[in-house]
This record gives structure tokens, C-alpha cells and sequence, in this order.
């Protein structure tokens, strides 16, 4: 399998964990499967229902849960399932003439697991209203910072948090917005929300945040 | 006493095997004293910054200060104006060398007598006249600085009121590859630290860090996540001619050279937890460099000498390893994170402590001796060795 199309298989599956929204138990989803390309995972994959991990399946590995709550995302009429790269960063500078809004998206802020870039089930809702707002303002972009706690080495999580702006950034794209107007920053541990050192502040440190460019009122480019 | 670094550094591990690092009730990590012994010398006649460098150099060197009676070699110094040295093996009382140290300041003087000191006992050149490179945490910002080995000569490179990190020295030059987040990114920039000159070297969307410029000074390894997912690239050193080397969803970070210039070693997550791995420069399979189930691996540096990776493992407290190059059995050092090895192939500076409290300490391999950096200010990590 291709590196597209398993990418966009990975966005499909991740994105359709939003969908499922699942509250039964506070299980684990995983946006992007660990083990990277080279793990073919086991045949079948997951099952999204139940809130388990899901394995690295094929096209016909995931389940599609019930869409309850959140709103649904249209997957099939989304731009970059198969039909771009959804994975590359754009070639543009979707900051140029923008200016950051830290305040829309505050309360969307998605926390993740140690050591991952997964995420448990009850922050998957945070993302939906992030996407239905760029879908209604398309001269919006989006920013996706991605932090760590300070258990990793430095470096390592420089690049761990970028992987966890990436991974929400392909649940964005997955869902239709064009990958033109979303980049990443990784801070690693370089920004913690809470100085302290221990779980309470670490589990508030390991996040990805969402910032809104809107149109510079200024009209002074970056 | 007279072995070569190679086999001294074999001896070491060979001795060491049943190296015990059992974590306490504290969580401290502790390392059996199986090391290599240090050599007694005796320090007489000098005083003040000259005697207090003179120190530092030999105790980093291997070598513990005891009163003559119980030392086998003695340095006896004068200090007119110029610094005067001669050593003497106090088993025999053969004098191996007698200087005088005119010129420079009084610390470059000791520095100089020291190396003289360390290449006439083990017949291998000093580190007492290298620099360090690394990171200092002064709250919301983060800067370059530049310093001598010990801490001494300390030069602000960065004034970004940003976050700069990750520096790495170009080889045999004054000049540093780091990566700052001055224009809102985190972007890899080029500092020639002689004329002050600063170039961006590569500023793509997404992530820009890690660079790290081959021994032989032609090309630059960098983890860049333009293509969706933090990969190992490498390109020319200016930055043309760029390649992706690694394909894998999951990041790869920390990249080094093999003194030969044809190897990377770098940190990646592919197979779940970090391990570390090698690439061809010029392209090929990924391959897994096995370290004895010491995982999580990250921070890889290797030896100018071609021999060792040194590297760390985070749990819980941070730990310093050492794997021969070709993979086997890592071995612990000592508590710590990112190692860079001294142009001795001996010598390792690391950072030590938590973050916002962190500093930097030189490990000398053979012995384990561990001896702190002169802090300059802030939280110091992420240190490089000149070489």
C-alpha cells in the first residue's frame, strides 16, 4: 500500500472515531496508529465500537459506529481522501496576512496521552466545531501547536509535538479542509501550560492547541 | 597506563559488565564503582584561578589531587606573571617535562599546562582549550550560548528573545547549526560566530530542528516534517540538494554522523517505543541498532573515534548509555540526558537536574568521575562539544 493512500486510510479511520463519539467507557482511539508505515498491524483492524484501541486495519478494517454526537463529518465528500496528499504541510504560508486568534478555539484545546499522539475518546469532540468553523469561513486558517511534558528528551518531544499538531491536522484535512490553510508549530516542552512537575500539570502540558489566523485587520503582512 | 584510549575504553566496559543500576527508594539511579582507577598526582605550589583550573582540567582528566606522599606523578607550579610547570613521575622522581606558560590569561595558562600534563601521563591530547555550545532557560526565552569546556569565556550567540535550541557545531569551525524560533517558526539557521553573519538554512512549514553538519563538512542531516511527518533529511550543507531519508508516520529526531560521514544515527518511534537506528547518508534501509533492550533510546552522539554511541534513556530519571557503534549490550553511565562526546573520545558533557533547574556536567568515561560545568545563568541543557 502506498504511503498516500494508507495515509489517508489513517485519516479516515481516525476521523471516523470522531465520529463515533463514544462514551460507553473511557476507552482509548487512536488518530494515527502507532508503528508507523512500516507496520502492517493486524489484518481486519479495530473495532470502533467497543472504545479499544484500534489495530492498524485495511479499508475494510474499521467499523463505522452509529453518528450520535458530535456532528457527523462528511468524509466521502471531503477534498484529500485519496485524491491529494493530505499529509503535506503547505508549500504557502497560511500565517501570511493573518493575524492569531488564541481565543476562539480555547476550550477545543485537546489533551493527549503520555508518550502519544492519541488521545482519549472525550476529547475527540473538541474537533468537529473546529472544522464546521473553517468550513464557514474560508478565509480563516488554522494553526495547530503541538506541546509535550518534560518527561521526554528535548529534542524528541520537539518532534513528538509535532506529530500531535499533525495528527489533529489530519483529522482536519481529512474532513475537507484544504491542506493549504493548516500548518503546525511544535514547542515540545519548550511552552508547558503549567510549570509544575507532576501528573496534574504534565497531563495539562501534553496538548494541541487550535489557533484561528483571521484576516489581518492591521493589513500588515507577516 | 600507557593503553590506548580503544582499549582503555574496552577495559572499561568489559569490566563493568555487572554494572548495577538499581533505583532506590529515592528513585535515584545508582552505578557501581567499577571503573577504571583515577591517577594520584599531587598539585604544589600554585594557588588562586591558575590552581583552581589547573584542578578542574586534571580532575575532568581522569586524575584525582592527593598530597605528594601518596601521588605517583606531582605538578610543581610557580606563578610570576607567566605560569611555570614541571612534572614529575614520584616513583622514579624523572622529571617528564618543565614549561613556562607566557602570555594569555591566567586560566588559559593552567588550561595549556593541564593539557600538557594530560598528553605527557596518557599520551593523548587534552580537551582542556574546547567549547561547548548548548541551550540556557531563561523563563519565557530561550538562548544559544557558547563557553568553554568548563564554563569559563561565556558568549551569548543568540539574542532572539525567542526559543533557540538545539545547536550543534560546524566541524573544525567557529560556526553553529541551531534552530530558533525567532521568525514565529521553528527554522534551522547557520551563525558563522567570527563575523556574526546568520543564515536560514531551512524555514519550511511544520518542523525545522535537529540539524547537525557531517565531520567532513559537506553535507547536513535535519528532521524536517514538511512531507506530514517528522523525517531525517539531509542535504547539502547551504541546504540545496535536500533528500528524505526516512518514510515513517511515527518522528524521527536527534540525528549524528559517523566520523566518517557516511552514517546516521538517529531516534525513532517507528517500532512503538524510541530506539535507535541507523541510514546510510546517501540512502537505504532504516536499521535498528540494537542496544540490549535499553529503551526508550533517544539523543544518539557518536564518538569521534568511530567506536561508541553514547545516548539516553528516559524513565523515570534520565540516563546515560553507551553501546558499542556496531549494536550490543548498552551500559549505563551515569544519571542524565543528552550526551555529546569531548574531540578525546572520552569525555562526555550532558545535561544532569530537572527542567528549569537543569546544568551541565562533564563525565570522563573511564573513571565516571563527574564534575559540573560553571553554570552562567538560567537552566542550561542541550549541549554540543567543539570538535
Amino acid at each position: 500500500m502506498n504511503r498516500l493512500t494508507k495515509l489517508g486510510l489513517i485519516a479516515l479511520i481516525a476521523a471516523t472515531a470522531v465520529v463515533t463519539g463514544c462514551t460507553k467507557k473511557p476507552g482509548h482511539i487512536t488518530p494515527i496508529p502507532a508503528g508507523g508505515l512500516s507496520n502492517s498491524g493486524a489484518p481486519g483492524g479495530g473495532d470502533l465500537g467497543n472504545g479499544g484501541p484500534i489495530r492498524n486495519g485495511g479499508p475494510n478494517g474499521a467499523k463505522f459506529g452509529g453518528a450520535t454526537n458530535p456532528a457527523p463529518i462528511d468524509l466521502t465528500n471531503g477534498k484529500g481522501l485519496g485524491t491529494g496528499d493530505p499529509s503535506a504541510l503547505p508549500t504557502g504560508d497560511p500565517r501570511a496576512g493573518k493575524d492569531e486568534d488564541r481565543e476562539t478555539f480555547k476550550s477545543n484545546t485537546v489533551y493527549f496521552y503520555f508518550d502519544k499522539a492519541t488521545f482519549n475518546s472525550s476529547e475527540s469532540s473538541k474537533i468537529p466545531a473546529v472544522i464546521e468553523f473553517l468550513k464557514s469561513h474560508p478565509d480563516n486558517n488554522l494553526l495547530i501547536e503541538g506541546h509535550c511534558d518534560e518527561r521526554g528528551t528535548e529534542e524528541y518531544n520537539r518532534a513528538l509535538g509535532e506529530r500531535r499538531a499533525l495528527a489533529l491536522r489530519e483529522l482536519v484535512v481529512g474532513a475537507g479542509i484544504s491542506g493549504e490553510r493548516v500548518t503546525t508549530i511544535s514547542y515540545g516542552e519548550d511552552r508547558p501550560a503549567d510549570p509544575g512537575h507532576d501528573e496534574a500539570a504534565w497531563s495539562k502540558n501534553r496538548r494541541g492547541e487550535f489557533i484561528l489566523l483571521t484576516p489581518s485587520k492591521g493589513g500588515s503582512l507577516k | 597506563m600507557n593503553l590506548s584510549l580503544p582499549t582503555r575504553l574496552a577495559l572499561v566496559l568489559a569490566t563493568t559488565v555487572s554494572l548495577i543500576h538499581a533505583a532506590d527508594d529515592s528513585g535515584v539511579i545508582r552505578i557501581s564503582e567499577r571503573a577504571q582507577k583515577t591517577i594520584p598526582i599531587a598539585l604544589t605550589g600554585f594557588s588562586g584561578e591558575s590552581g583552581q583550573v589547573l584542578r578542574f582540567d586534571l580532575e575532568v582528566a581522569g586524575f584525582d589531587v592527593v598530597p605528594v606522599a601518596s601521588a605517583q606523578y606531582e605538578v610543581a607550579g610557580a606563578n610570576n606573571g607567566n605560569l611555570q610547570g614541571t612534572l614529575t613521575d614520584t616513583g622514579n622522581h624523572h622529571p617528564l617535562f618543565a614549561r613556562a606558560y607566557p602570555g594569555g590569561t591566567p586560566r588559559a595558562q593552567a588550561h595549556m599546562l593541564a593539557d600538557d600534563v594530560v598528553k605527557a601521563v596518557t599520551g593523548q591530547p587534552g580537551i582542556a582549550r574546547t567549547r561547548i555550545a548548548y541551550k540556557i532557560d531563561q523563563g519565557r526565552t530561550k538562548e544559544i550560548y557558547v563557553s568553554d569546556y568548563d564554563g569559563g569565556n561565556p558568549f551569548r550567540a543568540t539574542e532572539d528573545h525567542s526559543i533557540a535550541a538545539s545547536p550543534a557545531w560546524v566541524p573544525g569551525k567557529l560556526k553553529l547549526f541551531y534552530t530558533s524560533y525567532r521568525s514565529g517558526n521553528p527554522d534551522v539557521y547557520s551563525h558563522d560566530l567570527q563575523t556574526g553573519t546568520r543564515t536560514r538554512v531551512f524555514g519550511f512549514n511544520g518542523l525545522n530542528s535537529g540539524a547537525v553538519v557531517s565531520p567532513d563538512g559537506t553535507h547536513v542531516a535535519v528532521i524536517l516534517s514538511k512531507s506530514g511527518s517528522p523525517d531525517l533529511w539531509v542535504a547539502n550543507v547551504d541546504g540545496s540538494g535536500l533528500r528524505q531519508l526516512t518514510h515513517t508516520l511515527e518522528p524521527e529526531s536527534s540525528p549524528c554522523w559517523s566520523p566518517d560521514s557516511r552514517t546516521l544515527c538517529f531516534a525513532s518511534t517507528r517500532d512503538g517505543r524510541a530506539a535507535l537506528f541507523t541510514i546510510p547518508a546517501a540512502g537505504g534501509e532504516m536499521r535498528k541498532l540494537p542496544t540490549g533492550g535499553i529503551l526508550p533510546a533517544t539523543e544518539p552522539d557518536w564518538s569521534p573515534d568511530g567506536k561508541w554511541i553514547a545516548f539516553s534513556r528516559a524513565v523515570g530519571e534520565f540516563t546515560i548509555y553507551v553501546v558499542p557503534a556496531a549494536g550490543g549490550q548498552a551500559e549505563p553511565l551515569t544519571a542524565g540526558e543528552d550526551p555529546s562526546w569531548a574531540p578525546n573520545s572520552r569525555t562526555i558533557v550532558f545535561t544532569r537536574g530537572r527542567d528549569g533547574a537543569r546544568r551541565l556536567s562533564l563525565l570522563d568515561v573511564p573513571t565516571r568521575r563527574v564534575k559540573d560545568v560553571n553554570r552562567i545563568s538560567g537552566s542550561s541543557s542541550q549541549p554540543s562539544w567543539a570538535r
